[in-house]
């Protein structure tokens, strides 16, 4: 067995009789340190593909992964409120909607938008807090409720978090938007928009699925179906939107229902507001609990 | 920076991988758990309720 004497940097001494390891008879090259710019550029470069890596995660987390908490919150949410529905609603002989002492968070409606398809149905939950939202819609607090007079007013993300509102610049006037509530189904339609008010009569207003859509006069006729306003324009969720006009009298109070959302998307600079009237009230039959309104099978 | 880690993590190569994912795996368990649900309230497109 032979032995190697190290005597420096490149030169040693070998004794005896090394077999197969006898070193190669073409020296290998030395292995060049890096410099010091190399260091830095390389750890520049990692730096750059590590933040390159993290904001794509930001993205998956955004549209992705936020999706899926808020989907299992929202389907919590939803059988929450199946099973209150079912255990308060046999005692109640007098099926009158109970919209008190809603803690922050709780579902209390269901909302579709059936030109979203018959799978758009999200629980409304009470509150507009952060996470409030992350549940799914949001109710303004001091709005109305489903079916009574004023503006039952409702928030929603636009972009992850079951992104709920994501398309609501695409309802055109009178597409419904049916709020369920424990005893009744309310139908809510879009209202005219600016360029439409014109020859609503004539025009739109002629369409089977307007019934009970036309341009409101008195204190609502600068109200159109979509607007897109500041984020500090409080007025749109007014009782008499957009801008919070004088109190209606009595008789000529309307029962609105308001969506709020981001605008433009990915962004908060404005907000996308739609307004629409409730149409149609459907109280349900205690008899026939699996009956739905016609206006949920409407493209 | 990726190599320096390398370098200073202890034992055999089949240590030294698993040590690896690991530290990969929990890098990203705190992107994800603690540093975007803190960043997230702050990006522009949360903001969709109207009023001061």
């Amino acid at each position: 067995m032979g032995t190697v004497q190290h005597l420096g940097p490149g030169a040693g001494r070998i004794t005896g009789d090394l077999g197969d390891l006898m070193p190669s008879p073409y020296p290998r090259a030395r292995t060049r340190q890096p410099d010091r710019v190399q260091k830095i550029v390389r750890n520049a470069g990692e730096a750059l593909i590590t933040l390159g890596v993290v904001v794509l995660m930001l993205v998956v987390y955004e549209v992705y992964w936020t999706d899926l908490v808020s989907a299992g919150k929202q389907r919590d949410a939803t059988s929450a409120l199946d099973t209150r529905w079912h255990d308060t609603g046999a005692a109640d002989a007098q099926r009158q909607e109970h919209f008190q002492g809603l803690g922050d968070g709780d579902g209390f409606a269901k909302m579709y938008i059936p030109a979203f398809g018959a799978d758009f149905q999200f629980t409304i939950v009470e509150g507009v807090s952060n996470a409030d939202l992350e549940i799914g819609p949001g109710h303004y607090k001091k709005t109305a409720y489903p079916g009574q007079p004023g503006n039952f007013s409702v928030a929603g993300h636009r972009v992850g978090k079951g992104a709920p509102f994501n398309d609501i610049d695409l309802i055109q006037s009178c597409d419904a938007i049916v709020v369920e509530t424990q005893y009744n189904w309310y139908v809510y339609r879009m209202l005219p928009t600016a360029e439409e008010k014109q020859g609503w009569a004539q025009g739109k207003g002629k369409e089977a699925k307007c019934k009970g859509v036309a341009p409101l006069g008195g204190p609502y006729k600068e109200l159109d179906g979509q607007q897109i306003v500041l984020p500090t324009n409080g007025g749109v969720i007014a009782p008499v939107p957009p801008n919070g006009g004088k109190q209606p009298s009595k008789g000529e109070e309307a029962s609105l229902m308001t969506l709020t959302t981001c605008h433009p998307r990915f962004s908060d600079k404005q907000r996308l507001i739609v307004h629409s009237v409730l149409t149609k009230q459907w109280a349900k039959d205690p008899k026939k609990p699996d009956e739905r309104p016609p206006e949920l099978e409407e493209i | 920076m990726y190599a320096w880690i390398w370098r200073h993590l202890p034992g055999p190569i089949a240590i030294r991988v698993t040590l690896a994912v690991a530290l990969a795996v929990g890098f990203v368990a705190l992107l994800m758990f603690v540093i975007f649900p803190w960043l997230d309230p702050l990006l522009p497109f949360n903001n969709v309720d109207v009023g001061e």
